[in-house]
């Protein structure tokens, strides 16, 4: 039971990443490598609120929100002039930039020490110091997520950010201000992705950068390539693929030495192999033209 | 001290400047961000390390067999992944969505294999020489003696041959160059053949000196990259001094502040190029039109 309401917490928290990421990637058509650092500097700015300055859990998410927003705004100024590659190499400079200064700026993050002891969240008088507590916490978060994510994307902003992704010039020429969608999108998705880094930091309470690297970056664009882009199920789909994966390796009584290796492998290759024969992804609607 | 800073910089930016004329060879024609480059590095010095302590062949045959290897390898993914992308008419972004694929297969089917923990080709203290007051190992004079091999070579080559004549030829124009009669698919096979070959030296050369473990490509790579659109992406000399570039300015970190920023530093100096010089320091300012027609 315990073990069921682990891989359920774990889905939800990979839900509402993949889902941030799909507003950038799937309604914006933008291929951005720096959500994983948005994602850590959630974890890291909610966790030092609340054991430097004794803040409880949803002020100190908000505020981490609120720095991600403003981070993620920096960042989408240089980044959204480039197209194309450069945009993608440009997130990804930002993602190294922001993962080093995680990594050694030991006096406030406590670098590669990582910090544990994070208090477990206190909620309108609750304490969440249990599985199945995690696990309702979780999926409120993922639900709330999820409605105000599938709000916005049908509201005449999602349509205008579809209509953005499929042809820049026809949405500018219909009196759409094309960048200014594009950077409302990026930082959207990276406001969103404060929230999983929120949660994880409360659920396994220690943390430290190398949760938060590129290659988590890299992997969360893949699995949201896989599961598809552009609606609300294909990122879940691919989160729910994503983490029940190494727990089907796990059953077929593959050596643990090889199972990490095994795993990245079969991801890697679903990744090449649904591009070649499916690039829209297993539920997705949209592929990059 | 600065001299000897210097000449670090010199070596390290020897095996950078071959890293990244490799990868702007291939990107220049193909227009591919090839990441699985780096894959291809890691490989190359595994095979190298298969052949030499596994196996125990002789170093020149190791290298022979390590070039000719890489140089298929190239060779396998343009005609396995971006081959069939190019025939489906895939946006170049696909093809840099699998290259990251391919990436994540071949590095850990490296690490299932040969395990995770780092490898030594030579255990014990290189030879070192000494030139006034700069210090230098062996396996560092070889690196250099590489490049100044190597590159001249090359450029020789792109200048004067046909075969560099139609490489860039298809860089400034594919349709055009197809039209004149130029066999496309036969360029992009010998241009992978011949970056990945330029990978597998490098990469050689650094697992001679540092040894590797399965995630050696990526860093490298990434230095690669960064120095073609430092120096000017459309132009093959501009790769190899924006590798220097990187690579002094990597010393002068070490030295000033501390190895552990390098990579800020390396990529902040790639934002700054981004934002205010977009096509780099050799690189020609393209009129919206011709931007478009490519």
């Amino acid at each position: 039971m315990n073990y069921l309401l682990h891989i359920l917490i774990m889905i939800n928290i990979y839900a509402i990443l993949t889902l941030s990421l799909n507003i950038v990637v799937g309604y914006s058509g933008l291929l951005s490598l720096c959500q994983a650092a948005f994602y850590g500097i959630g974890a890291y700015i909610t966790t030092l609120l609340m054991m430097k300055a004794g803040m409880a859990f949803l002020p100190a998410m908000g505020l981490a929100i609120i720095g991600v927003i403003l981070l993620s705004y920096l960042i989408a100024l240089p980044s959204l002039r480039l197209k194309g590659d450069y945009f993608v190499l440009a997130t990804l400079g930002f993602q190294i930039i922001i993962f080093v200064i995680l990594y050694n700026w030991v006096s406030v993050t406590r670098g590669p020490y990582g910090i544990p002891g994070i208090p477990n969240p206190e909620i309108f008088g609750l304490t969440i110091n249990n599985l199945p507590g995690y696990f309702i916490f979780s999926l409120i978060l993922a639900l709330i997520c999820g409605f105000l994510m599938s709000l916005l994307l049908h509201s005449p902003f999602g349509r205008a950010l579809k209509t953005v992704r499929e042809d820049e010039l026809a949405a500018a020429a219909l009196g759409k201000n094309v960048p200014r969608l594009k950077t409302q999108a990026f930082v959207i998705g990276a406001a969103f992705a404060a929230v999983p880094g929120a949660l994880f930091a409360m659920y396994f309470r220690y943390i430290d950068p190398t949760s938060f690297t590129l290659m988590e970056s890299i992997f969360i664009l893949s699995i949201i390539i896989i599961g598809g882009t552009g609606n609300i199920k294909g990122p879940i789909a691919g989160s729910i693929f994503l983490v029940l994966l190494p727990e089907v390796l796990r059953f077929l009584q593959i050596p643990d030495a090889i199972a990490a290796n095994m795993r990245q492998i079969i991801y890697g290759l679903t990744l090449v192999v649904l591009l070649q024969h499916r690039p829209q992804g297993l539920f997705g609607e949209y592929r990059f033209e | 001290m600065l001299s000897q800073l210097f000449a670090n910089g010199i070596v390290s930016g020897c095996l950078y400047a071959l890293m990244a004329l490799g990868f702007v060879l291939i990107y220049n024609t193909t227009r591919i961000f090839h990441i699985a480059h780096g894959a291809v590095f890691t490989a190359s010095a595994y095979i190298f390390y298969f052949f030499l302590i596994v196996l125990h062949v002789s170093a020149w045959l190791a290298l022979l067999l390590t070039l000719f290897l890489a140089a298929g390898i190239g060779m396998a993914i343009e005609h396995f992944v971006y081959q069939p992308l190019e025939r489906k008419n895939s946006s170049l972004l696909i093809a840099l969505l699998s290259s990251l694929g391919l990436y994540t297969v071949i590095v850990n089917l490296i690490a299932m294999f040969f395990g995770n923990e780092t490898k030594v080709l030579r255990p014990g203290i290189e030879k070192t020489y000494q030139f006034g007051d700069i210090i230098l190992t062996r396996i560092q004079i070889l690196e250099v003696v590489a490049f100044v091999i190597l590159f001249p070579l090359i450029m020789f080559v792109l200048k004067a041959t046909f075969w560099g004549k139609a490489v860039r030829a298809v860089r400034d124009n594919q349709q055009l160059a197809m039209v004149m009669g130029i066999r496309i698919h036969q360029i992009r096979y010998s241009v992978f053949a011949l970056g990945s070959a330029l990978a597998a030296v490098a990469a050689m050369l650094q697992s001679l000196d540092v040894g590797m473990d399965p995630h050696v490509g990526m860093p490298i790579l990434l230095v690669a990259a960064v120095a073609v659109i430092i120096g000017g992406v459309g132009t093959f000399h501009g790769a190899v001094l924006g590798a220097f570039l990187i690579a002094i300015l990597q010393s002068l970190v070490i030295w000033k502040i501390s190895a552990r920023w390098i990579d800020a530093v390396t990529f902040t100096l790639l934002i700054i190029f981004l934002v205010f010089r977009p096509e780099g320091i050799l690189g020609k300012r393209k009129r919206v039109e011709e931007a478009l027609a490519q």
